[in-house]
């Protein structure tokens, strides 16, 4: 009877043991499973959300050339199928990665999407599309998370080598996984006219064409360039349907330049104001005198300058100061053609060059929108496209995460 | 002891089925659970590549152009540093090979354990292709003539914001390349002058189409066309008459009468013969008929006596959607108006019996007893295109009913001629892992 007892307490105590055992690890399997099945359906979900967004040009149809908020989000450049994107709605994303700025006179905060010094893009709040309503029009609020990165696959990038007599200038040309050998490089040079004075600056402009060696480089040399010359040396790159864009500016002075941001898409205005709105140097505050002009990529990849009138405010002064002069000028960019704005300025005898572009792809802006990447999630999916924006060959990344706990998760 | 043994049997044969379960549930490998759409990425590098139609002229270039160089470096340059990748492009010809390889180019020997590709069928710059329509009747001779109204003398009503002009502009565009001779008749002497049966320009006047530019409202011709006991009726004081004739008219010429929008034959309209009528809605040089304009004119197609009767036989349908067919020709056609519209004026199905109509084809989907759009054939000969919907009106779904009727074909160059296209095809893989 004793022995009975024993032998039925020790199996039925190894049999619940066992029981637990075999819960446990069945569970972990499942749970495997599970994980795997949901890490599918968010791949899925990212695909095919970097579609809808790729493939649709949104509502109104020109959104990105209107100060309007779209009823339905899209980057499809309307004149086009396929994966060609907007450049100007492009433009009207929210960044995420520059820091943004309040213009004190008019007190409107600025996305800042620029690129270093000289190379300036301020899209004002007011008319930026943030990303909690991007999420809205996406469907995708409280379900996911997204980040959307727009690179340029083809990165041009200008080095000056010798300073004066000639200017020496070496282009390099890559793309994602190597560089970009025998491509056709066609460049715009503008240098600025030391003039003196309380005058308008005025600029020389040289256009030409030369073509990248065996490792994707190609060496310029411009003659009648001073050391102190300012200039802005713009260059394309093409190459079996390839296409990228690189620039560099020299100035003689960063303290007092001219800071372009633009106020109305639908109006094409832009604000010209002093530097010393955003970075407060201390005295002397002079004033910018400033001359603009605005050059297009051509459908032979060529550069050309597009005149601008008087009326369009190209040229004119900015001040500091508070008083009855004008702090700010009202520029108007002459069409809705993607190109670069180039405003070359002078101020006690500081002379230089600023550039905005018009449309992001004439000067190959980045573009990082949506959410910061969550550190408190398990999985993060990406899925990549090819897009051609206004011509230039960009990649299309788009990172998702789920915005809901997963119940297998400890 | 004897329990002891039992459970320790039943542990074994759980193991056993947990070894078993896991030797067949198979975890996937890291790649798949979140995958890059590789198939995508191929097919959006194609597109990049042939964006500027670059991809286009190089395959059609020597295998020794360095061109092919070109090619292979933007494709290096543009993917991600992790994938391999197989380019190949073949020939496309006919007969019994469709697909010759002329071109491969790669950057590995293997594209690793998984891979995917898409594909894009590229055209020489070379070739022009086109399409020619089928001359509607061209099997019976030079094809059958296309008269469009184009009266000045006459008014239109329910074309808001569109003149009669600028429709039978449009109607001529979009049409007049599947008919043998396009009229335009200008005024309405030329239109007595063709239902008399004499042609304008030598075309054939028998088996006509008559598309009426002008509405609701239809051009009567001076003179006999608008006398007494021929196109007036006295005693209702009425044009319904003339409606009649050119009913008999479409039956005795086999012709097919469009009218593109609202109530047919509800006014006539002539400048010079009503200068002081107008059409109780204040436009000038037209009088109205009402609903007795419609049901003489289906008397006089199906051969019936003339008997005026000026009952309202339409009604409204609301949103009416196109029929299956004309989808189908719409994208046949590459005409694409809006695949709803609204109808107010849609015709009984009751005339179909009463004057022996049958319906060729749909241009709207039956909405209960009531036909928004579709074109009618009478027994003996004599058709008749009626869309009853609210103005304004889309020319397109006239050019889409009366195309749906006749089914023209269309010859298009072929893409698989020789020498004239080629497949491109792009296989991606991922370098390293598993």
């Amino acid at each position: 009877m004793t022995a009975s007892t024993i032998d039925h307490l020790v199996s039925v105590t190894v049999f619940l043991a066992a029981i637990l055992l075999f819960i446990s690890l069945f569970n972990q399997t499942i749970q495997t499973a599970i994980l795997y099945q949901r890490h599918r359906h968010l791949a899925t979900a990212c695909s095919d959300l970097l579609d809808n967004m790729l493939l649709n040009p949104g509502y109104p149809l020109d959104w990105g050339k209107t100060n309007s908020t779209p009823t339905s989000f899209g980057l499809q450049d309307p004149e086009f199928t396929q994966y060609r994107l907007s450049p100007f709605s492009l433009m009207r994303l929210q960044s995420l990665t520059g820091t943004p700025f309040t213009y004190p006179r008019t007190g409107v905060t600025y996305s800042n999407m620029s690129i270093g010094f000289g190379n300036f893009l301020f899209v004002p709040y007011t008319e930026a599309i943030n990303y909690s309503t991007a999420a809205q029009l996406l469907g995708t609020n409280n379900t996911y998370g997204f980040q959307l990165t727009i690179t340029p696959i083809v990165t041009v990038s200008v080095e000056e080598t010798h300073a004066e007599d000639p200017l020496t200038l070496v282009v390099n040309v890559a793309g994602t996984g190597s560089p970009l050998s025998n491509a056709e490089v066609s460049y715009c040079f503008l240098k600025v006219a030391d003039k003196g004075g309380q005058k308008n600056p005025s600029y020389t402009s040289l256009f030409g064409t030369t073509s990248t060696d065996g490792e994707g480089s190609a060496v310029l040399n411009i003659q009648d360039v001073d050391a102190d010359n300012a200039y802005v040396f713009i260059a394309y790159a093409h190459m079996s349907g390839l296409v990228g864009i690189g620039y560099h500016e020299r100035v003689t002075g960063y303290k007092e330049y001219v800071l372009p941001l633009i106020d109305s898409f639908e109006d094409r205005r832009v604000l010209l104001v002093h530097s010393y709105n955003v970075h407060d140097f201390g005295p002397p505050e002079s004033s910018v005198f400033f001359n603009a002009t605005f050059v297009l990529l051509t459908e032979d990849f060529t550069l050309r300058e597009m005149p601008m009138e008087n009326s369009t405010g190209k040229l004119g002064k900015v001040v500091y100061g508070q008083g009855t002069e004008k702090t700010y000028q009202n520029l108007t960019i002459p069409t809705y053609n993607p190109g670069i704005l180039i405003v070359t300025y002078q101020s006690n005898n500081e002379y230089g060059v600023v550039l905005m572009p018009w449309g992001i792809s004439s000067m190959a802006v980045p573009v990082t929108f949506g959410s910061t990447y969550p550190l408190d999630k398990e999985w993060v999916v990406t899925d990549i496209r090819q897009v051609i924006v206004n011509g230039i060959a960009y990649q299309a990344r788009l990172s998702l995460w789920s915005l809901k706990g997963y119940g297998v998760i400890s | 002891m004897m329990r002891t043994i039992e459970i320790l049997l039943v542990i074994i044969i759980i193991t056993g089925a947990f070894i078993i379960a896991s030797l067949f549930a198979v975890l996937p490998s890291p790649r798949q659970v979140s995958p890059l759409n590789i198939r995508r990425l191929a097919l959006t590098t194609l597109q990049t590549l042939d964006g500027d139609y670059d991809l286009s002229a190089t395959v059609f270039k020597a295998n020794d152009d360095p061109a092919w160089a070109q090619l292979q470096i933007a494709l290096s340059a543009c993917l991600p540093p992790n994938m391999v990748y197989n380019l190949t492009v073949y020939e496309v010809q006919g007969g019994g090979q469709l697909y010759t390889v002329i071109k491969s180019i790669s950057n590995a020997e293997s594209l690793g354990v998984s891979s995917d590709a898409a594909s894009s069928l590229v055209a020489s710059s070379n070739v022009t292709f086109s399409v020619t329509p089928e001359k509607i009747g061209g099997s019976q001779g030079g094809g059958v003539t296309l008269y469009i109204l184009n009266c000045s003398d006459s008014y239109g009503w329910w074309i808001t914001g569109y003149t009669a002009q600028s429709l039978a502009g449009d109607l001529y565009r979009l049409l007049s390349p599947y008919f043998g001779t396009t009229v335009m008749v200008q005024n309405t002497t030329q239109l007595g002058q063709i239902l008399n049966g004499t042609a304008i320009q030598g075309e054939t006047v028998q088996n006509a189409v008559v598309i009426n530019t002008v509405g609701e409202a239809v051009p009567i011709p001076s003179g006999y066309y608008a006398s007494t006991g021929v196109g007036y009726d006295s005693s209702h004081t009425s044009y319904a008459r003339y409606c009649y004739v050119l009913g008999t008219k479409v039956r005795a010429f086999n012709w097919t009468w469009a009218s593109i929008v609202g109530y047919p034959l509800y006014y006539v309209s002539n400048a010079g013969l009503f200068p002081n009528d107008q059409n109780d809605w204040g436009i000038y040089g037209m009088k109205q008929v009402g609903p007795a304009g419609l049901n003489a004119f289906l008397q006089g197609i199906d051969g019936q006596d003339y008997t005026y009767n000026g009952n309202w036989i339409t009604d409204e349908t609301g949103v009416v959607y196109l029929s299956s067919d004309a989808s189908y020709y719409c994208n046949y056609y590459g005409i694409y108006p809006s695949p709803y519209q609204t109808a107010t004026r849609a015709l009984p199905d009751s005339i179909l019996t009463a004057y022996h109509l049958s319906v060729t084809s749909y241009i709207f989907n039956k909405v209960s007893n009531w036909i928004a759009g579709a074109v009618y054939r009478n027994a003996y000969q004599g058709s008749f295109l009626a869309l009853g919907l609210t103005r304004t009106p889309d020319i397109r779904l006239t050019g889409l009913g009366l195309l749906c009727a006749y089914k023209p074909r269309l010859y298009r160059s072929e893409y698989t001629v020789n020498g004239t296209s080629r497949l491109v095809v792009l296989q991606l893989g991922q370098a390293g892992g598993v």
